[in-house]
């Protein structure tokens, strides 16, 4: 779950300061945040990756506001007009291979209430975990905070040449050629590759020519650092995808909403003479909500004012409608994609309890498949032979496939660990590991299990089949007592088999065999040979067998139905 | 060993006599003054000292024969003894010499007289009985008694040179550390027969017990004259090997048992799946950070099966926001990226059993429906205590027409009670597959409050390009961690159980 750490001092003031500890934790407990007290003021807190609007003090405080009765309905978002002449982007067509997409939006405090450092601290962690989010890690969306003071717009956004960009990067002391700064700084040699291609590299610069930045990278020390005292802010984003940059700076925007700064949309021009007024960016959407939606979900018909009243405490703005509700999505909600999102808003806002539950009658019965009670049925049996049940993972060492030649299971291509780093294609696999596991208890020993493996087929695919393995080791056990288990399970479901002589991974030459029914292999079983049983440190001989149950099943399957 | 008159068909211990211990045993059951010392069981039988006692021996370990010891002493005079015995005892002499010349001192010729440690042991027990003055030369304290100094000592010396049993043992004990007298200690054994050896049924002379009851035996019909020779039955036995349920694997049925009867059907699907099954049809958008290769464990060299071409084009169009094919209104507004069809061929581990559901409702089964499945799913988790990159989910969905959120409250609450837990609250939660999306919280008598049961109803951009036109409601419990609650296993690695000792739920 992403996650973030908050103040504590600076969320409870914007609650008024005072809220119980118990409404406080119901009112956690009912949201989709998870909250946990960190040391200080420090509060850590977790949501669920559709909300992160409340991983900020300003979205937080909106949301509890609502759920603790303190305020209700949409936050005003108040347009800006100031500058709203001169505030114009363009963006050149050059960027379009690359990161075609640009929003801006310009936010100015309300009077008398200038950027402090709580808020700026809010709104670059904010603007990091963002690009780690829906930004994917910068990839899709990026965000830039600059003083709108420093900046002369309209802004021009391109991609120009390395050799024409030098700038001096946030942080640094000195002018940087670009070329320098891509092969030179930490940021670069991880973001690099996302705003350069070739000899050229993004640019955001502003009427007079100051490198703003260099998307998605990193700003430029011209534009300046926004800073406590601050009245006006230029935020942008550029990105892959129109709608991550939508909805990065619309969340973004609730950190400054939130606390009553008001909101200019900058226009964009795109190429071709494409152009965008900005103002779907600082304008909540409207939803239609159909009321038979709600009542579907909720599972009962709801009061028109209930309804509103439950979005009102959702911090949505709503208005009956034909058929339904208009509701008000702020821009800081890209969840609420559809009707079942607004619906969903209403149901947890009324609170749903366990005692609201109604068990849905069962018209239909219960059964487990065929395959399943086969497998079960197995396993049962050999358990009752005095076989152990051990449990392994279907994933095995690296060293299973080398142990066991001419075994050939799949690869994963990330793995964690060597020692989980292929699928096994067969139990043995794994059963090699549990008899050099065991080495220091008493033989005899007898196991076995029944448990899936992923098996490759001639087609180049692999498939999931079911298995049953036994083992059996100690001093006289041999061939024929795998054998003898083998032809025990079979007859018990009247199967009459042949075994064929086989050379079988696992297996002295001449000593491992094949068993089939209708011509299909069911089994296969062997003696490990004794140079793998030295490898493993196993001190005693041991035999082995393998049932396909999944070629087993249908054969026994079709049996039973012709009786 | 069939055919060994001796053996036992199965491993036990036949009680076998050898003709020395047959004799031995009959003697000592014949006794009837009681137990027997070795020589006298050698002087009846005729066997050798070395060969009694070893026969003795194996008798008594084979419970036929006991044992009881009895602790013999003889004394002697030692040469000091013998001089005291003539001359008195050193207390007495200088007691004498005291009474004579009222003072000794190392000049008396009474002082020289004695060795060193006779003249110690002679001042001590004067000084103890309080006969002394303190200091040198020695001089009686007067009015002490002292008539019967020496008077028992005298005797027993007397009693040991005339070779009678001795009397107090403390007195004697004195005597030897003295140096008066010597001690020959010695035991000598006298042997019984055991209850056991007194019941033991022996075969007459010359008839020869039955050992195994083979299949000869019994079809000859010579157990019908012949004794049959007795177990060793306190002996040791072939040590059995017995195998027992798993714990994890059994819990996971019966957790299946509670789903069965409550009406659902059984359903699986392939642990190696394409990403288009275990992600795309359920609405995972296809950049998805659960879907990155830092979470999902992909695989390499192998061709996973390509999805139904139609319903590849019906998931493609939810995910790019456009109306399904054939339709005018798009389902949702989608996720805003294009969709790639190459990613929904990329082979991985199933991370969620709600793949299955997806197969299930492909499938499009009739309404009403019910289905499970649990199985294993893989994440690409560090292994801990907590974690492992297998783990067991319990997958649920139900589809019938007016399902709804409480409805799904009430199976939550219906599964907890299944499993002895009554009470329960609920949160709201997020998967990108359903909406709502909720949380169910179980209440461990010792944990506190535990998310067990998350689930929802599936939103329409999943049911609606698989042809579903009921709602659904579906829930992933994570069984693995149920279990590990309802076992008491504190380290998920412990439910991949593979010590055979444990399982086989025996010590060797």
């Amino acid at each position: 779950m992403p996650s973030s750490t908050l103040s504590r001092a600076r969320l409870l003031s914007r609650l008024g300061g005072n809220v119980p500890a118990d409404r406080l934790e119901a009112a956690f407990f009912a949201s989709k945040a998870e909250v946990q007290a960190g040391a200080g003021d420090a509060l850590e807190v977790s949501v669920t990756p559709d909300r992160l609007d409340l991983l900020s003090e300003g979205g937080l405080a909106l949301h509890l506001e609502g759920a603790l009765a303190l305020a209700d309905g949409a936050p005003r978002l108040r347009r800006s007009r100031a500058g709203a002449a001169s505030w114009r982007c363009s963006v050149d067509g050059s960027v379009a291979p690359l990161r075609p997409c640009l929003a801006g939006v310009v936010v100015r405090a309300p009077p008398g209430a200038p950027m402090d450092d709580g808020l700026l601290a809010e709104a670059v962690r904010f603007q990091e975990l963002l690009h780690a989010t829906v930004g994917r890690d910068r990839r899709a969306m990026s965000l830039g905070i600059y003083p709108a003071r420093r900046v002369r717009p309209p802004i021009r956004y391109a991609l120009e040449p390395l050799a024409d960009v030098e700038f001096v990067p946030l942080g640094g002391e000195r002018p940087m050629r670009a070329e320098e700064f891509f092969a030179d700084h930490p940021l670069a040699a991880r973001y690099g590759a996302l705003g350069r291609t070739g000899d050229r590299c993004l640019t955001l610069r502003d009427a007079k020519g100051t490198i703003l930045s260099l998307p998605p990278v990193l700003n430029g020390r011209a534009a300046g650092e926004a800073a406590a005292g601050d009245r006006a802010l230029l935020l942008e984003a550029t990105g892959t995808r129109e709608r991550a940059v939508r909805e990065g700076l619309g969340l973004l925007l609730v950190v400054f909403a939130s606390r009553g700064w008001s909101l200019l949309p900058v226009p964009v021009d795109g190429p071709g003479g494409a152009s965008s007024d900005g103002s779907a960016l600082v304008t909540s959407s409207v939803r239609s909500l159909p009321a038979s939606t709600v009542r579907e979900i909720a599972g009962e018909p709801l009061r028109s004012n209930d309804v509103v009243a439950a979005l009102g405490r959702a911090r949505l703005g709503a208005r009956r409608a034909r058929g339904g509700w208009n509701v008000l999505a702020p821009p800081w909600r890209p969840d609420l994609l559809a009707p079942v999102d607004l619906a969903e808003e209403v149901i947890l806002a009324r609170g749903l309890r366990a005692e609201d539950g109604v068990v849905p009658p069962s018209g239909v019965r219960g059964r487990r498949r065929d395959s399943t009670r086969f497998r079960r049925e197995v396993a049962e049996l050999l358990l009752g032979l005095g076989f152990a049940q051990p449990n392994t993972t279907v994933l095995v060492p690296e060293a299973a496939a080398e142990r066991l030649p001419g075994s050939a299971p799949v690869r994963l291509v990330n793995p964690v660990s060597r020692e989980y780093a292929a699928v096994r294609d067969r139990l043995l696999a794994s059963h090699l590991d549990v008899l050099a596991r065991n080495t220091r208890h008493g033989y005899p020993q007898r196991f076995a299990e029944v448990a899936p493996v992923v098996v490759r087929t001639s087609r180049g695919a692999a498939e999931t089949r079911s298995h049953a393995g036994l083992v059996v080791a100690g001093e006289g056990s041999g061939f024929a007592q795998a054998a003898a288990t083998v032809d025990y399970l079979l007859r018990a479901y009247d199967v009459g088999a042949v075994r064929e002589p086989a050379e079988l991974p696992g297996s002295i030459p001449g000593r491992g065999a094949r068993v089939r029914v209708a011509g299909e292999t069911v089994a296969e079983l062997g003696e490990l040979p004794p140079e793998l049983l030295e490898r493993l440190a196993v001190p005693v001989p041991v035999a082995w067998a393998e049932l396909d149950l999944t070629a087993l099943g249908p054969l026994v399957a079709r049996r039973d139905s012709t009786k | 060993m069939p055919g060994d008159p001796d053996g036992s068909p199965d491993g036990a211990t036949p009680l076998t006599l050898s003709g020395p211990e047959r004799s031995v045993l009959e003697l000592l059951r014949r006794s009837s003054e009681g137990p027997l010392a070795e020589e006298e069981v050698g002087g009846r039988t005729g066997l050798a000292d070395d060969q009694v006692r070893g026969t003795l021996q194996r008798l008594r370990s084979k419970h036929l024969a006991v044992v009881e010891e009895e602790h013999l002493a003889t004394f002697h005079l030692t040469p000091r003894g013998t001089a005291a015995r003539q001359h008195g005892l050193p207390e007495r002499r200088l007691l004498d010499a005291l009474l004579a010349s009222g003072t000794v001192g190392p000049a008396d010729s009474a002082w020289s007289a004695l060795e060193d440690d006779e003249r110690g042991a002679a001042i001590g027990v004067l000084r103890r009985r309080g006969l002394l003055e303190d200091g040198v030369p020695l001089r009686l304290r007067p009015g002490g008694r002292h008539a019967d100094v020496g008077e028992e000592e005298a005797h027993l010396l007397d009693s040991v040179a005339a070779g009678n049993a001795p009397g107090d043992a403390e007195a004697l004990s004195r005597l030897e550390r003295r140096g008066l007298l010597k001690v020959e200690r010695r035991s000598r054994k006298r042997w019984a027969a055991s209850e056991d050896g007194r019941r033991l049924a022996l075969a007459p002379e010359g008839v020869e017990p039955i050992g195994a009851l083979s299949v000869a035996v019994l079809a000859s019909g010579d157990w019908r004259s012949r004794p049959f020779r007795p177990y060793d039955v306190r002996a040791g036995v072939p040590f059995v090997l017995g195998a027992r349920r798993n714990r994890y694997l059994a819990w996971l049925q019966e957790f299946e048992e509670v789903l069965v009867g409550l009406g659902f059907e059984e359903a699986e699907g392939p642990l190696l799946e394409s990403e288009f099954w275990n992600n795309d049809v359920l609405f995972m958008p296809q950049d998805h950070p659960a879907r990155s290769i830092h979470d999902a464990l992909a695989v390499e060299g192998v061709d996973v099966e390509a999805p139904p071409a139609d319903l590849l084009a019906r998931v493609a169009a939810v995910h790019e926001g456009r109306p399904l094919p054939g339709e005018s209104v798009a389902v949702g507004p989608g996720w805003g990226v294009p969709y790639d069809v190459t990613v929904a061929r990329r082979a991985v581990l199933r991370s969620q059993t709600t793949a299955v559901s997806a197969r299930f409702l492909a499938a499009r089964p009739r309404t009403p429906f019910r289905m499970y499945a649990i199985d294993r799913n893989f994440r690409r988790e560090n292994l801990d205590a907590q974690h492992h990159l297998e783990f067991w989910q319990s997958e649920g969905i139900v589809g019938a027409p007016g399902m709804n959120v409480r409805h799904l409250v009430g199976l939550f609450r219906e599964l907890a009670e299944a499993i002895g837990i009554r009470e329960l609250k609920i949160r709201p939660s997020y998967f990108p597959f359903t909406e709502p999306s909720i949380e169910g919280y179980v209440r461990h008598p010792r944990l506190g409050w535990m998310e067990v049961f998350p689930g929802g109803l599936f939103r329409p951009e999943v049911l609606r390009p698989l042809g579903i036109d009921v709602p659904v409601l579906a829930w992933g419990v994570g069984v693995t961690r149920l279990a590990m609650v309802a076992l008491g296993c504190n380290d998920i690695r412990e439910l991949f159980a593979t010590d055979l000792e444990q399982l086989r739920g025996g010590t060797p």
